[in-house]
């Protein structure tokens, strides 16, 4: 993977896509079993449908948080950190829905030497609606500076770069 | 609390309240780690390419960054989260949503239905394989509200997560809404 500076990023371009495609009664029956999550409104058609009232199983939430860090943590390449994420929920996605996320830049800073970009995130399903989005902050090195640590360390100085406020 | 007239006093005192550490029941194993990330579809190597993974700054394998929220499964000697299912065919599988709480006594109130609000997170290392992460909750905000069908209320959990070694790993704020 290419490394990524702040020097290269554009606010207003689009810095990653994921497209996960389908995700079908299986691939949340995987998920739900890997994460020990047996709430039924995943996996029970009858119980989501008759009991809970829901228009079908749903993807989980928690399935869907991951792709959003994914999203961004492949973005940012691997010299970046992911250090801040928000997101909210705005509406159901259900079995057979397509998950895309897309990562927009809203800003970019350099403080002490160490890059910070503000992105836009979304998760959309096939027609193209927003189920899940919010805003990310991003650490990537300044080209010919020093390299982002690992583990992060989150210096007083940095308390000026904050997630934007919600919509 | 059922039936109960509520009032904004009876939950204000939940906030701050933190609960216990809670110690993952075992250290991240590669089978676990490759069931998981098989089920989100990340096929970065990092997460199974024990050669390349010690060639990057993580120095070995690790999970993916969100990872620890999904660390503390049913220990094998645990009561079954299942067992509910056996009495009580209206049962919804949950155990009691224990993946929210982490050791924090769940708030009684007279709501029944949960939505999730939403996240904050912030992300400062991976859970490394071999590992045993620790999760301590606290409810940072609890307020009854009035929304426009009816009382609302909102709890944010804020959970930090580390490695048995005090590492700062992840902190989750999650914000429920109980209707």
């Amino acid at each position: 993977m290419t490394e990524i500076h702040i020097d290269d990023i554009e606010p207003g371009s689009c810095i990653g896509t994921l497209d996960k495609g389908v995700v079908t009664t299986s691939h949340i029956m995987r998920w739900s079993a890997a994460v020990e999550n047996f709430h039924r409104i995943h996996y029970d058609y009858r119980f989501a449908t008759d009991h809970d009232k829901l228009p079908d199983v749903l993807i989980n939430g928690s399935w869907k948080q991951h792709v959003l860090v994914q999203l961004v943590k492949d973005s940012l390449g691997p010299g970046g950190w992911l250090w801040k994420i928000k997101f909210r929920y705005r509406k159901m996605d259900v079995a057979g829905d397509s998950i895309r996320a897309r990562a927009e830049v809203v800003d970019k800073q350099i403080v002490e030497g160490m890059g910070f970009v503000t992105l836009r995130v979304v998760l959309t399903d096939q027609n193209d609606q927003i189920s899940t989005a919010g805003y990310a902050v991003g650490v990537l090195p300044v080209r010919g500076g020093a390299p982002v640590p690992y583990p992060f360390v989150a210096k007083p100085e940095y308390s000026v770069v904050q997630l934007p406020a919600d919509d | 609390m059922e039936g109960a007239e509520i009032s904004p006093e009876d939950f204000a005192k939940y906030t701050g309240v933190a609960g216990s550490p809670k110690l993952s029941p075992t250290p991240l194993d590669r089978d676990a780690l490759r069931r998981f990330v098989q089920a989100i579809m990340d096929r970065d190597p990092l997460y199974y390419d024990e050669a390349h993974a010690k060639g990057t700054k993580y120095g070995g394998l690790v999970a993916p960054p969100l990872y620890p929220v999904h660390a503390f499964r049913t220990p094998p000697d645990g009561p079954d989260p299942l067992d509910a299912l056996r009495y009580n065919p209206d049962a919804d599988g949950s155990a009691g949503n224990d993946g929210v709480y982490f050791g924090l006594e769940p708030i009684r109130s007279p709501f029944k239905r949960l939505l999730n609000g939403g996240n904050e997170i912030e992300f400062y290392r991976c859970l490394a394989v071999g590992e045993r992460c620790v999760a301590k909750a606290r409810y940072a905000d609890v307020r009854l509200k009035q929304g426009k069908s009816g009382a609302i209320l909102l709890v944010t959990i804020e959970t930090e997560f580390r490695s048995e070694n005090g590492e700062l790993l992840v902190i989750n704020r999650q914000t429920l809404i109980w209707r």
